[in-house]
């Protein structure tokens, strides 16, 4: 035991020793670094041109990240924390520990107009309900529709207080029916199988034929066309629109590498990146490339609006709107 | 006098003591440095919403059901396998039954799904037989009963299995010459026997059961079927209220405390310990034996079907891209030397920790007393104290201690992994070992005593003969457990380590169902080959 101690000291001390370079430490979620995630990837890439290291901290979940740099408190290693959801930011931003990057934002080709000097997108996608075309044909285009179905019609969907599409559907529809949202989620709550604690096991459900429908994002099916050259999964379009799920990336205060992260940052904007994101993260890059998007992703249906709730109006109610949730599902 | 006693038995009390006091201590330490994060107005000001005492009341009562079934069934099962001794396949089943505990929560779940769900083999066979299927029958209260009884009954019924068999022979001779009929037989000889472990599997099934998350969250259907886990997952990760979620673990931490302490103060009058392992030369009665066997037949499919569909699922991945991938099998060896380590550490606590508890259990030992009693709770608590501490305050806890001592952060999680694991494993390693050794105690003390056997000789020619097959259980057991386990490592994020079961979620995450179906077949494979083939090097071992 001693010896395996011992080896694990000189290991890390071999590690400091090697780096003379600047190191940049980001916190994210942990399919971000899986190997087939874009952090490998953007890791060689900005290596080449930045003259340091970039080191990839996970956990289990963006918020999850937030929360283990708020628990470090003074001592945190993090320079920046990727991977919030556009959703969860304002939690973010009310710990007041992150700083403005003052980035030229021309450059991002959004849905929506960007305007947080806070925060920086570095992808978006939409949430939507996933089908099996080789099970279902008639399929709902709206959320009225979805309600008209027939009652066995079953869609699985995630808890809004553990998971980011969970939170981004009672965002959705809120935003669509606004007071009355407590009324629809009545409705709709003998359509839904299950609410799982996150989107793995929802769309592991589906997979395995359990529902009719599960909530997960309009880019989906492109995983399933280009790494399964499968053809059957599409998303219901909603004649709504669709609710954005833009994630997001911030300084913090007090990293002492400020320059370099900035430098990270204007990279996630670069045509590099943006070539990395649809393939590893199956969602859309923040700004248009020459080489375009991947082949597989043409055949995605785009919603023809993104709706977002301001972030202020979402803060102040967040809790309210969970609690209407809870007491309408149950 | 108490003084007296204590110290003629200090070899077997001052181990098994120390290491309880440092496991309450750790306990201790954890909701303290918890505290001191939360400071004591803010915790003083927080209430109980009526949501989550609804919460607590749900999971009081789908706790209790679970545990009623489970141990029903599993008794009704060990009984049948007891009497039903010379099958072929016994022994592979038994191993069966041990894998479904320790496999990843989740594969177990999917492997319920894909019989009983929906779309499951018994809705799809009853479509295209009869074009009848049941609608949603899986996901509700059902549903968690169901995958609470599938994980329980099979623990429960492994462990007594071994009580049943443990029964001396000689006792269900003299119920033959008695002509005691099957219900007399089973109230005078076989209920006595197995009472004591009876209710220390029930209190740890509760616990079990309190304490599921991922079965009622995927099973329960909606959040009002929630758990106190959600509510302390919903302080810390989405409102950063600690005092809160302090305030809950307290909660389960009082539960946990009265159960232990229900369950820690009985006393056993009959000292069963196998006399020998010859059979029984007769055969029970032919309806009886019919109703066994039936008994038998219809569990192990119940049970056999959802390792089988994991089967099915992962034959189809591609092993060769899984086997090649560094990350895999850095993730294997992770897991295995954790897994390695835990073991040896739950074997060696529990058995030290059982022989110091049995000196205040036995009244000619240390004389009973009200502080004697007391030390007899503390003790059997503090192998309990993984389902008293929920898991997400314990990784909080760890990783507030991290910060408060710094070194560095692959040393912590390794610390803190190889902890969890003990500690969670140890529940089940106590209930196993502990009323066997009591019972050894009770059964040749005065022999020993009188031949001043002690130390290492009384360990080697007294306890170790009974203990073995215990100790090879409890060894496979705490292995495979570690080996599934998901635990705090998602918690702490260091890329350092990764486990197996951490990169079956990671694949589960990413669309990769193939491979992650792949992954939880080689698991599945791991575990049973654990379960059928450590027994059996022990016993090899012993023969020699």
């Amino acid at each position: 035991m001693r010896k395996i101690l011992f080896f694990i000291l000189l290991f890390s001390t071999l590690i400091q020793a090697q780096t003379d370079k600047p190191t940049l430490i980001i916190y994210t979620y942990d399919s971000f670094t899986a190997s087939w995630g874009p952090a490998p990837k953007v890791k060689e890439a900005f290596e080449k041109v930045c003259n340091c290291n970039l080191e990839f901290v996970s956990t289990s979940s963006a918020i999850g990240t937030l929360r283990k740099i708020q628990l470090e408190g003074a001592n945190t290693k993090a320079d920046i924390l990727l991977g919030l959801d556009k959703s969860s930011a304002g939690i973010a931003r009310k710990t007041n520990l992150f700083m403005k990057h003052g980035l030229d934002t021309s450059k991002l080709s959004l849905p929506v107009k960007w305007t947080d000097n806070e925060f920086l997108p570095y992808d978006y996608g939409y949430f939507a309900f996933v089908y099996d075309t080789n099970r279902d044909k008639k399929i709902p285009h709206s959320f009225e529709e979805l309600l008209k179905m027939p009652k066995s019609f079953k869609i699985i969907i995630q808890d809004p207080r553990s998971s980011t599409p969970g939170l981004g559907l009672l965002l959705w529809i809120k935003k669509v029916y606004g007071d009355k949202a407590g009324e629809y989620w009545k409705k709709l709550s003998p359509h839904i199988l299950t609410v799982t604690k996150g989107w793995s096991e929802a769309y592991g459900l589906f997979l395995k034929g359990e529902a009719n429908m599960v909530l997960s994002y309009t880019t989906s099916p492109a995983y399933h066309i280009i790494a399964e050259k499968k053809t059957n999964y599409k998303t219901a379009d909603f004649k709504e629109g669709h609710y954005g799920q833009v994630e997001v990336s911030a300084i913090l205060k007090s990293s002492k590498h400020k320059k370099l992260a900035k430098q990270f940052l204007e990279f996630t904007m670069s045509e590099t990146f943006a070539n990395i994101i649809p393939t590893t993260n199956w969602s859309y890059p923040v700004v248009k490339t020459k080489k375009g998007l991947p082949k597989g992703f043409d055949s995605l249906h785009t919603p023809s609006k993104m709706l977002l709730i301001d972030d202020e109006k979402l803060e102040k109610n967040r809790k309210k709107y969970i609690n209407e949730w809870l007491n309408a599902i149950k | 006098m108490l003084s007296n006693s204590i110290w003629r038995f200090r070899l077997s009390i001052i181990p098994g003591s120390l290491i309880s006091f440092l496991l309450l201590l750790l306990a201790f330490g954890i909701f303290y440095t918890l505290f001191l994060n939360s400071g004591f107005e803010n915790f003083s000001s927080v209430l109980i919403t009526s949501r989550v005492q609804g919460l607590i009341k749900f999971t009081l009562f789908q706790a209790f059901l679970s545990t009623l079934l489970s141990v029903f069934i599993g008794t009704l099962l060990a009984w049948s396998l007891a009497h039903q001794n010379s099958f072929r396949g016994r022994d592979f089943l038994i191993a069966l039954l041990s894998s479904s505990l320790v496999l990843p929560t989740l594969i177990v779940v999917f492997g319920i799904i894909t019989i009983l769900g929906n779309n499951g083999w018994i809705n799809r066979s009853l479509l295209y037989l009869f074009n009848f299927s049941f609608e949603n029958s899986i996901y509700g209260l059902g549903g968690i009963l169901v995958a609470h009884v599938y994980l329980n009954a099979s623990f429960a019924a492994r462990s007594l299995l071994h009580i049943f068999e443990s029964i001396p022979k000689e006792r269900y001779k003299l119920a033959k010459s008695l002509n005691f009929s099957t219900y007399r037989r089973f109230a005078l000889i076989e209920f006595p026997a197995i009472k004591l472990s009876l209710k220390s599997i029930s209190s740890t099934i509760f616990l079990l059961c309190f304490t599921s998350f991922a079965i009622v969250l995927t099973l329960g259907g909606s959040p009002s079927y929630n758990t106190l886990e959600v509510a302390i997952y919903e302080a810390v990760r989405l409102d950063f209220d600690i005092p809160l979620a302090l305030k809950l673990a307290l909660i389960q931490l009082s539960i946990t405390m009265f159960l232990v302490f229900l369950s820690s103060n009985f006393n056993i009058g009959i000292s069963n310990i196998k006399t020998s392992s010859n059979q029984i030369p007769w055969k029970e009665p032919k309806k009886l034996q019919f109703f066994q066997l039936i008994v038998i037949s219809i569990f192990t499919i119940l049970f056999i079907l959802p390792l089988i569909s994991i089967f099915v699922d992962g034959f189809g991945a591609n092993f060769i891209k899984i086997l090649s991938n560094k990350l895999f099998l850095k993730s294997l060896i992770t897991s295995l030397v954790i897994a390695t380590f835990s073991s040896i550490f739950t074997v060696v606590f529990a058995l030290l920790i059982s022989d110091a508890r049995r000196n205040f259990n036995i009244n000619y030992r240390v004389k009973k007393t009200k502080l004697s009693s007391f030390i007899n709770i503390l003790i059997s608590f503090s192998g309990n104290i993984y389902l008293a501490i929920p898991s997400l305050i314990l990784g909080l806890g760890f990783f507030l201690l991290s910060q408060k001592f710094q070194a560095p952060l692959l040393l912590w999680s390794l610390g803190a992994i190889l902890c969890a694991n003990i500690l969670m494993s140890l529940p089940f390693a106590l209930s196993i070992i502990y009323p066997t050794m009591q019972k050894v105690a009770l059964r040749y003390d005065k022999l020993s005593f009188s031949l001043n056997l002690n130390g290492s000789k009384r360990w080697l020619y007294c306890e170790w003969p009974y203990l073995k097959s215990s100790v090879a259980y409890v060894f496979a057991l705490s292995f495979c457990l570690s080996l599934g386990d998901l635990g705090v490592v998602a918690l702490f994020g260091s890329n350092e380590i990764t486990t197996l079961p951490w990169y079956l979620y990671q694949l589960m995450g990413s669309y990769q169902t193939k491979d992650s179906a792949g992954v939880a077949l080689i698991l599945l494979v791991l575990t049973l080959s654990v379960f059928i083939f450590l027994p059996k090097v022990f016993k090899n071992v012993a023969n020699r």
